[in-house]
Order: C-alpha cells, then sequence, then structure tokens
C-alpha cells in the first residue's frame, strides 16, 4: 500500500517537472545563435545587390532570414558594422566590432534582413568575420 | 589654342556641376541606426514589445520631407518564440519584409533648431502589409552638440489599420492600441 502510493507520488511528480522543461523549452528557448549556424548560401556581395535589385520578391523569398557568407571589398566602416562594396550594410552581433580596414576584401557571415530602398542596400546583421585581413 | 579652351569649357562644366551638386546635397540628414520600438501590453500579462534599432531615416531639411524605413526583422523581442508568431503569423514578414513612413514636417525650419526641444509636427503615410495609414504626432527636435539633429516621439497605431487579425485566443494579452516610439539621430551627409 506504501509502496503504491510512493510510486503514484513518484510518477505525478516526473509528470510534472517534465512538463515544465517542455513549457520552458517551447516558451522560453533561446535565440538563433547566427554565429555558429552554418551559412546556407555563399555570395559575393555585388551578385547578392543585384539579386536583389532585380527581383526583390524572390531575392526576399531566397535570402530572408537565411544565414550568409558575403565576400567584399570594405567600402565604410562604422560604430557598429560596417559597408561592402557601397551595397551591403552589415552590423556585427553588439559588442563585437572587429578591427576593419578601408578598402580590404573581407568575409563576413551573417542574416540577411532585407533590402532598405532608402539606402538602397541590402542589410545584413549578427555578423561575424570569417576571415579578414586588417 | 582650341584644345585649351575645350578643357576650360569641360572644367567649367564639371565645376558647375559638382557645386549644383554640392546645393542639392547640402540638406540631407541621415541616421541608418534609428530606433523604433512599440508595445502592445496588457497588464498581469508578458510583456507585448520589441524593438528596431537599424531603422533607416533621411531628413531633408530644405524640403522638410522625412522618410523612414524599418525592415520587419530587426525588431527583436526577448522571448524568441513571440518574435516568430510576430514574423509568421501577424506581420507575415516574409511577404512583407519592411514598413515604410513617408511624410513632412510642418514649420520646419533648420536654422531655428536650437539645443532645446521643439515641438514640430510630423504629417505622413505609414506604409504597412500593403496597407496604407495617415499619421500625424508631434516630435521633439532638437540639434545636437555635434550638430546632429535629434528627434523623438511616438504615435498610436491598431493591429486593424493593418489588417492584421489577432486569434482569440491571445486577443486580451494583446493591447487593442500599439504605441510606437521613435529616437532617431540624424547626420549631415
Amino acid at each position: 500500500m506504501k509502496r503504491k502510493k510512493i510510486i503514484i507520488i513518484a510518477i505525478v511528480l516526473i509528470a510534472i517537472i517534465s512538463a515544465a522543461f517542455v513549457y520552458n523549452y517551447v516558451f522560453n528557448s533561446e535565440h538563433r545563435n547566427i554565429a555558429e549556424e552554418q551559412a546556407s548560401a555563399k555570395v559575393a556581395s555585388a551578385d547578392l545587390f543585384t539579386e536583389f535589385q532585380t527581383d526583390e520578391t524572390s531575392a526576399t523569398a531566397r535570402y530572408l532570414d537565411k544565414v550568409v557568407e558575403i565576400t567584399g571589398k570594405v567600402s565604410l566602416v562604422e560604430e557598429t558594422g560596417l559597408v561592402l562594396n557601397n551595397a551591403i550594410q552589415v552590423n556585427f552581433i553588439q559588442g563585437t566590432m572587429p578591427e576593419i580596414s578601408l578598402q580590404k576584401s573581407i568575409i563576413v557571415k551573417g542574416r540577411c534582413v532585407g533590402y532598405d530602398e532608402l539606402l538602397e542596400m541590402v542589410k545584413i546583421d549578427q555578423a561575424t568575420v570569417i576571415t579578414n585581413t586588417p | 589654342m582650341k584644345k585649351v579652351n575645350h578643357t576650360l569649357v569641360v572644367l567649367l562644366i564639371v565645376g558647375v556641376l559638382s557645386a549644383m551638386n554640392g546645393v542639392i546635397a547640402q540638406g540631407k540628414y541621415i541616421d541608418k541606426t534609428g530606433n523604433i520600438a512599440f508595445e502592445a501590453s496588457e497588464e498581469l500579462f508578458e510583456p507585448v514589445k520589441a524593438k528596431n534599432e537599424s531603422v533607416t531615416v533621411i531628413l531633408n531639411t530644405e524640403t522638410s520631407e522625412i522618410a523612414a524605413l524599418a525592415l520587419m526583422k530587426s525588431f527583436r523581442f526577448k522571448n524568441s518564440l513571440m518574435e516568430e508568431h510576430f514574423n509568421e503569423n501577424y506581420i507575415e514578414s516574409e511577404t512583407f519584409p519592411k514598413a515604410t513612413f513617408k511624410g513632412k514636417l510642418t514649420d520646419f525650419s533648420f536654422s531655428d533648431l536650437t539645443e532645446q526641444d521643439r515641438d514640430i509636427t510630423v504629417n505622413g503615410t505609414i506604409e504597412l502589409r500593403g496597407k496604407e495609414k495617415q499619421i500625424q504626432t508631434i516630435l521633439k527636435v532638437k540639434k545636437s552638440t555635434d550638430a546632429a539633429i535629434e528627434i523623438k516621439g511616438l504615435f498610436i497605431v491598431t493591429p486593424e489599420d493593418f489588417d492584421i487579425d489577432i486569434p482569440s485566443v491571445v486577443r486580451n494579452k494583446i493591447a487593442k492600441e500599439i504605441i510606437v516610439s521613435l529616437d532617431f539621430k540624424l547626420v549631415k551627409r
């Protein structure tokens, strides 16, 4: 009798704990870690820009929210980011702005967030440097 | 002699053109890292709010025209699931990846700006999810010590303005009126 009770209590406890874990997993799951994700495409900055300029809808479907690896030439260095070939606006993960030299070739990885027609640039956020020679 | 004349004419044209370009470009102020935040929280429920720190804003101080663009995927929520729902179910950011604003400041003159906040009315149209909404609000505008233009303000929109359907299960957890606040710092380009 006593044994049965203990087993029931144990089962109930396990059920509660696993429910809490599932709840936590679903409702408080972590944000994506872009730096650790594999890039789904590797592309030159000029090509990425041309794709968005010629057909924004299909380029959006192809790249939006995807992790891309981009090769380009640094045309502007800013406080938290840089511009590649006057066409791609790249923002680095907060507090990780690397040392960058103008006009140097660089490869970065980040999440594509879309095309900004005011700037006429494709925007990349949460970027990290793949190769860089400052 | 003729050749020299030719070069002079070309030089003159180039000179005039670049001077004109200077005049046209003179009144352009831009912010590439503008902040827009919105909040639709209801008391007792988990806060519904997000922030976008890479909004583009361009102000032409000669024509008083102002334009802003926010990419929807740049809105960050604390809760990743909420961010997913925002993008997939409410905004449908794969189909409608951005929100734009085009408008005009009334009674705005750059030379009147001081380092004190000044109330300036803005009128314009927000476009989101293929729907347009007229907006009028009062902004606080000032010149900062480093000669940038600082703009702060807020306005209210509703989900119906942009045909966003809130399912009945979560209807009481999301406010009927959404407060959108903005904070821009525009530098001369």
